[in-house]
């Protein structure tokens, strides 16, 4: 290159720098500082995930912020777009005092971790009683290399299970299945036998939608005994999920499923509002999600299929016994970080004072408030803290937002009148007996941070073709192979060497 | 007068243009372009050795190919079509429904198609089931992905397209046409004879432009029309940075995904512009 060009490119690069800072500094720098002063009213930004179709109006915020003598100031993403625009606040560093991340293993979300661009706070923990109260495992899980770089959710380990319709089953003469075996032979009743009566073929068994973590694929997978996306033998070596026998047997199972008709034709396009849309309007019987889908489930039907009854079940497995029962666990129980940057967590006062704030949040009544809303206008409770949602309208709008901003979902005195969601609340207790972890999941990988999401694609993609009957197991091998040259061997030897890191 | 324009061209095109440096990092934003470590051709030689590459360098080209050869002819025809209507109200009323479609967003429409075609109780579904046919599952089948997006595009843009064509038609000389009837001309005869050629020069600017935006192919809309069965066919350079560098954060691999879609997108806009000369036309510059 030719120096005149060279000093060109300087230039302009010196351009672009400068005005970058001139643009970061214009970004609202919080002048505050001081000494932590725990009775302070502490001023709170927070770079939040939305769920819902609109942010919350500010009834319940008064009181939380009342609460926790606290101004809070929501930046709200919605869930949807939450990948760029996480990706795009890190990288503009347009963040806020506490940021919500939940993808833990996107691979710029690692990087920003990793790179001390977040406050490492498991040494404050201890100060405060509600963190303090974060099991060590929880801990272990959430941290990146030995490091936590911020207050993890603390999610249910696994809740995912199937629900079916029970007016359909007592219609019908069925059980509620235990096997596999059974559910298939549920489906091909709800499919077959015409099970609302109104004399059309107008039914199916399963209702499911395009994903195949969160939809029926992956808790079907647990049925059949494959790993929680890796499977690590005793000298170390470690398997993907999908070489291992249980990923083909499910294959083939929503094959059949899929090629006798007892599953919506087009499940690989349908979103999840669609698929419990469909549920709701009585076209399908079986619903393969989170338990506590079913109380939705059944209040969307109020109006469409009144007669609908809903039963749970989450001890299905391939074989009948016990023994084999096994279930995901989404994350290993952990639903993200609440992490504070120190772009705007400016000094450890400050982050004293926010972690306080956080451990307010913690607190029974906080739950309370951001589960139900608030005594008298949105629920009430009887003596045995049994709450009912007595204006659901309301409450979807002021409260249900919230909802994803709890720190810790379970393990409150306070709890649902609903006996549906009771079931649900207590079956994914009861999941966690049973949880299958995934092993890779504090494991470190270059090549599954940069390529991970772009060669999973692969396997996914495949995973539909074998379904819908465009591939077949040799095509499926070949799917595997291409991922394994195309960067997928160098993630099963970089996990292996991390775990022997960690063993050692 | 001329210094509020180039500002903007200044701030807005030209400096964000030092962005692309970062294709020759490994960005890393808290670092900053200063002190992110230098790569050099890393991330092209990854994009070249991947082997999606060829899909969607292909992918993208055959789009591009579809929308020059069958949808760049249509306003044309269409304009032409128009402009032998003679009853001035009528015409006018078919311009402003034909322009409708254009102001709907691409999730509207590639919802409706949905709606419309769906295995699952779509109307076009259960007609081909009424009519005894085999329904076909449009929406997961690699063979109609093309199909089903090129008849959105000419749902969408085909009326807006017309608009430029119909204008450049209007102030054409009337004494031409005389002329032409005077020597026995029909209708068609004047069309082809003196409405087409002085609508030429409007048609080579367009097409030269059109050909710029080569690689653009609408990332909103392949975006909704993927899925994991289509991926093979509509997987394009736009989807792609979307997804490698936006949602997994790998910044400075979709800055050099872009670059090259832009590289190619100046080269094709080059030769044309140099095929019109040769062809006796103006070009664009």
């Amino acid at each position: 290159m030719r120096k005149s060009q060279m000093i060109a490119i300087k230039k302009v690069a010196a351009v672009v720098v400068s005005s970058a800072i001139i643009l970061t500094a214009c970004g609202g720098e919080n002048a505050s500082s001081g000494v932590y002063d725990a009775n302070s009213k502490a001023e709170i930004s927070w770079l939040n995930i939305l769920h819902t179709a609109s942010p919350p109006t500010d009834t319940v915020l008064n009181k939380l912020e009342e609460k926790t003598n606290s101004d809070i100031t929501f930046s709200w993403i919605p869930d949807a777009s939450k990948e760029e625009r996480i990706n795009t606040a890190l990288a503009s560093d347009s963040l806020a005092d506490i940021v919500t991340l939940t993808l833990l293993d996107n691979s710029s979300v690692r990087n920003a971790l990793k790179s001390g661009m977040f406050w490492e706070v498991e040494p404050y923990l201890k100060d405060y009683p509600n963190l303090a109260k974060i099991p060590p495992e929880t801990i272990k899980s959430a941290s990146i290399g030995g490091k936590l770089y911020g207050v993890p959710f603390q999610k249910d380990l696994a809740r995912n299970g199937v629900t079916l319709r029970k007016d359909w089953l007592d219609k019908l003469g069925l059980e509620v299945p235990k096997t596999t075996d059974e559910l298939m032979e549920v489906a091909k009743a709800f499919t077959e036998k015409d099970p609302d009566g109104n004399g059309v073929d107008d039914t199916t068994g399963f209702v499911d939608r395009n994903d195949l973590v969160y939809g029926a694929f992956k808790t079907l997978s647990s049925y059949f005994g494959t790993p929680n996306n890796w499977q690590v033998s005793e000298d170390g070596k470690m398997t993907p999920e999908f070489m291992t026998e249980g990923y083909m047997k499910t294959m083939n199972y929503m094959k059949d499923l899929y090629d006798k008709g007892y599953i919506n034709k087009d499940f690989a396009v349908t979103a999840k509002t669609d698929q419990q849309q469909k549920f709701a309007q009585g076209k399908a019987g079986i619903y393969v999600g989170a338990l506590f889908d079913s109380k939705n489930l059944l209040n969307m039907s109020k109006g469409v299929q009144d007669k609908m009854e809903l039963v749970m079940a989450n001890d299905i497995t391939s074989t009948g016994n016990e023994s084999d029962r096994a279930i995901w666990a989404a994350n290993n129980g952990i639903g993200g970080l609440l992490s504070f940057p120190r772009s705007e967590v400016k000094d450890e006062a400050e982050l004293k004072r926010i972690l306080k704030f956080v451990n307010d949040l913690l607190d029974e009544d906080s739950y309370a408030l951001m589960t139900y809303g608030i005594k008298g206008t949105h629920y009430t409770v009887d003596d045995k803290d049994a709450a009912t949602i007595t204006n659901t309208d309301l409450w979807q709008q002021e409260v249900q937002p919230f909802a994803a901003s709890r720190p810790k979902e379970s393990g409150f005195k306070i709890h649902d009148a609903d006996p549906l969601k009771q079931m649900a609340d207590k079956m994914i207790a009861d999941n966690a007996n049973y949880a299958v972890l995934n092993p890779a999941y504090a494991l470190e990988s270059e090549t599954y941070n940069t390529q991970g999401s772009e060669l999973q694609k692969m396997i996914t993609d495949a995973t539909y073709k074998y379904i819908l009957g465009e591939i077949d197991a040799n095509g499926f091998n070949q799917a595997i192979e291409s991922w394994k040259s195309a960067g997928g061997s160098s993630i099963i030897s970089e996990y292996e060497a991390s775990y022997k890191a960690t063993q050692s | 007068m001329i210094l509020p324009g180039f500002l903007y061209f200044v701030i807005f095109k030209y400096l964000p243009m030092g962005g692309l440096i970062i294709s020759f990092q490994d960005y890393q934003p808290y670092l900053g372009i200063a002190d992110s470590p230098w790569v050099g051709f890393k991330h092209f030689i990854r994009l070249f050795t991947e082997p999606t590459f060829f899909m969607l360098l292909s992918n993208t080209l055959i789009l591009f190919a579809l929308n020059i050869v069958i949808f760049f002819p249509m306003p044309i025809i269409l304009a032409l079509m128009l402009n032998e209507v003679r009853h001035r109200y009528f015409k006018n009323a078919i311009q402003t429904i034909i322009y409708i479609p254009h102001f709907m967003s691409w999730v509207i429409i590639v919802s409706i198609t949905y709606v419309f075609l769906t295995v699952d109780g779509g109307v076009i579904n259960e007609m081909l089931a009424a009519l005894g046919f085999q329904k076909i599952s449009f929406l997961t089948s690699p063979e109609w992905l093309r199909t089903m997006y090129m008849a959105q595009i000419i749902w969408k843009e085909l009326g807006w397209s017309t608009i430029i064509y119909l204008a450049a038609i209007t102030v054409v000389d009337t004494q031409l046409y005389e002329a032409a009837e005077m020597d026995g001309a029909g209708r068609l005869r004047k069309t082809w004879h003196v409405t087409l050629p002085a609508i030429r020069p409007v048609i080579i600017t367009l097409l030269i432009l059109k050909i710029g935006t080569t690689l653009d192919l609408g990332f909103e809309h392949m975006y909704l029309l993927l899925n994991s069965l289509n991926r093979e066919v509509a997987e394009i350079f736009d989807t792609y940075i979307y997804t490698a560098g936006l949602k997994n954060g790998q910044l400075s691999f979709s800055t050099a995904v872009g670059l090259f879609k832009g590289l190619v997108g100046l080269v094709l806009i080059m030769m044309a512009n140099k095929l019109a000369k040769k062809f006796g036309e103006d070009g664009v510059y």
